[in-house]
């Protein structure tokens, strides 16, 4: 409930933060037509795209990471630590790179070009990745993240090697995206990103119960009555999809997918009926809030968003390590 | 109602089970006994249909365990592992409730189903603990009531079809008083039509509860029948390679291994 009353907040705080500081009275203007012609630009071209963009790829972030950590029945997976993230950059950087010379305009079987290399990138990590980490006794963690650091390595590497056969142009894009970064929200980067929001939004809940069933384990959920092995491959398309559009439009962007699901689990607990919107809510104000806080720190330049959630997430991924240990 | 049907089980070229048959009845309770790896554990996950039988075939309710849907399977037969990780801070109750996801039966009667289920197996006062924190005991306790609850219309001889109740050792982490338990509950529901087939290793809890035992050695199926008929020290050296004595139970005269 508090969650749902946060939300509006950050958005309002998020088109009022920036270089050029607009107040809340200046927004009701603009809002109801009346508002100062510059600052009116200000919001409708650049804030406020860029505010809901961020509330989406939060949104997307944070429900990548509750799934995929019901998949590996682990709370320690996230997109970026276990290399989903650094193979849809791959996969973007490839299509920036070679993009051209596949399809006219960037635009291949309808989809821009990016979104669908960042696609295949992602679901291609995540499947590797799962059939290492995953055996029949379970997945193993540390697996999981080894498999993560090799292939995020690979996918450096490669990426690496994309820099150094792009040209100008196509390298200021390809570092953009790996460091994470909004500021390229345009309204048309919005309706993808929401058109693909949406579409979870509408197939994600319906597995919740699944999804709790799997924790259990696998044979236990098998005996309940799911179906396993469809429900991986679901949630691995899921995941794969949600993390691709995020890093498409906006970079790799670590630790929200860790991060959410872990405080929203401290607050509601584990069932995926509650933890998937409520983890969506709460990335879509975590990322909103860490943009304000990026554009503001070192104005009028702004520092890359990946890098406030990482300065945000690395301690808190380390304090969970020692959490964990504690139990162990 | 479960008819194992001349079952042999290879996987990666090593026999696990070999030409085991087996008939249990709807209402029975069988007991598989037998020394560790001899194959007790496979058999179980053949019939849950976790392993797909490389020979022969299992027959549940009337049809071939490998044409069953998991979701019409799951609403008759649960199953329970020796052991499970759960990670994740649920609690109790949240556990047990995972048990009626087969159904769509609504949160009101699934409550009452999952209070009834951690009563039954003394547990309702873990309701609102997090699993993750439980003892062994505790746990299995509660994954045990999960189980019940997720064929509760059977165990309550609610229910047209035949419920069928697996458990891999049971008791292994009870104490005594809760070992009794299972034994009385594993009678009861059987009275009222649910087929149980149980892995254990205490030769006289088995005896005390099962209407058949069935010995196995190296997947292979030694000896199926009675507790009288099977617990004797001959087959006991056999199976287990183990000097025992049997001698009459004092009040109720079942056989008891005495070591």
């Amino acid at each position: 409930m508090l969650l749902l009353a946060l939300l509006p907040c950050t958005l309002i705080i998020g088109l009022m933060t920036g270089p050029a500081f607009i107040s809340l009275a200046d927004i009701w203007a603009i809002y109801t037509g009346s508002g100062v012609s510059q600052e009116q630009l200000i919001i409708e071209v650049i804030r406020l795209p860029r505010v809901i963009l961020s509330a989406l790829v939060g949104a997307l972030l944070a429900t990548c990471g509750a799934l995929l950590q019901g998949l590996f029945r682990n709370p320690l997976a996230d997109p970026a630590l276990i290399g989903v993230s650094a193979g849809a950059s791959v996969g973007a950087s490839s299509m920036i790179v070679f993009g051209s010379l596949l399809a006219a305009n960037g635009v291949l079987l309808g989809l821009p070009a990016i979104s669908l290399g960042a696609f295949v990138g992602a679901l291609i990590t995540s499947v590797i990745i799962f059939r290492l980490a995953t055996g029949p006794r379970g997945t193993s963690v540390a697996t999981m993240l080894l498999a993560g650091i090799a292939i995020s390595a690979l996918a450096g590497a490669a990426t690496n090697l994309l820099s150094y056969l792009a040209d100008n142009d196509m390298l200021r894009r390809i570092s953009l995206w790996q460091m994470g970064n909004l500021d390229g929200a345009t309204w048309d980067r919005v309706t993808v990103c929401a058109t693909i929001a949406l579409l979870l939004a509408v197939l994600i809940p319906r597995e919740s119960r699944a999804l709790n069933a799997m924790l259990l384990g696998e044979s236990e959920a098998r005996h309940l009555g799911v179906n396993v092995e469809w429900l991986k491959r679901r949630l691995i398309i899921y995941s794969a999809l949600g993390v691709a559009t995020s890093v498409a439009v906006a970079g790799v962007i670590a630790f929200v997918g860790l991060m959410i699901p872990h405080l929203v689990r401290l607050l509601v607990g584990p069932d995926h009926r509650s933890l998937i919107p409520l983890s969506a809510l709460a990335g879509a104000i975590l990322l909103v809030a860490a943009d304000a806080l990026a554009r503001v720190v070192v104005a009028p330049a702004e520092l890359p968003v990946g890098v406030v959630t990482a300065i945000l997430g690395a301690p808190f991924f380390l304090w969970l390590l020692i959490v964990q240990r504690g139990r162990d | 109602m479960l008819t194992i049907d001349h079952v042999g089980l290879t996987i990666s070229g090593v026999p696990l089970l070999n030409n085991i048959a087996l008939n249990c009845p709807q209402g029975t309770v069988t007991a598989l006994m037998g020394p560790n790896g001899a194959g007790k554990t496979s058999l179980l996950k053949v019939i849950s249909g976790e392993h797909s039988a490389t020979q022969g075939q299992v027959v549940i309710n009337g049809q071939p365990a490998t044409e069953w849907k998991a979701p019409d399977i799951a609403r008759f037969m649960a199953v329970l592992p020796q052991s499970s990780t759960l990670e994740f801070a649920f609690t109790a109750q949240e556990v047990v409730a995972l048990g009626r996801t087969p159904h769509g039966t609504g949160l009101m009667r699934d409550t009452e189903i999952v209070s009834a289920a951690l009563k039954r197996v003394d547990a309702s006062y873990l309701a609102e603990r997090s699993f993750v924190q439980l003892s062994g005991g505790e746990k299995q306790r509660v994954q045990l009531a999960r189980v019940l609850a997720q064929i509760w219309e059977h165990c309550e001889g609610n229910s047209g079809t035949d419920g069928i109740l697996l458990l891999d050792e049971p008791s292994a982490s009870f104490d005594l008083a809760h070992q009794l338990m299972l034994i009385e509950i594993v009678q009861q529901i059987a009275v009222l039509g649910v087929t149980v087939v149980m892995v254990m290793h205490d030769l006289n809890l088995a005896a005390k509860c099962a209407d058949q035992l069935v010995m196995m050695n190296c997947g292979h199926c030694t000896a199926v029948g009675s507790a009288s008929e099977l617990l004797n020290p001959e087959l006991i050296k056999k199976v287990f390679s183990v000097k025992a004595k049997v001698m009459p139970h004092p009040v109720d005269g079942t056989p008891l291994v005495v070591m």
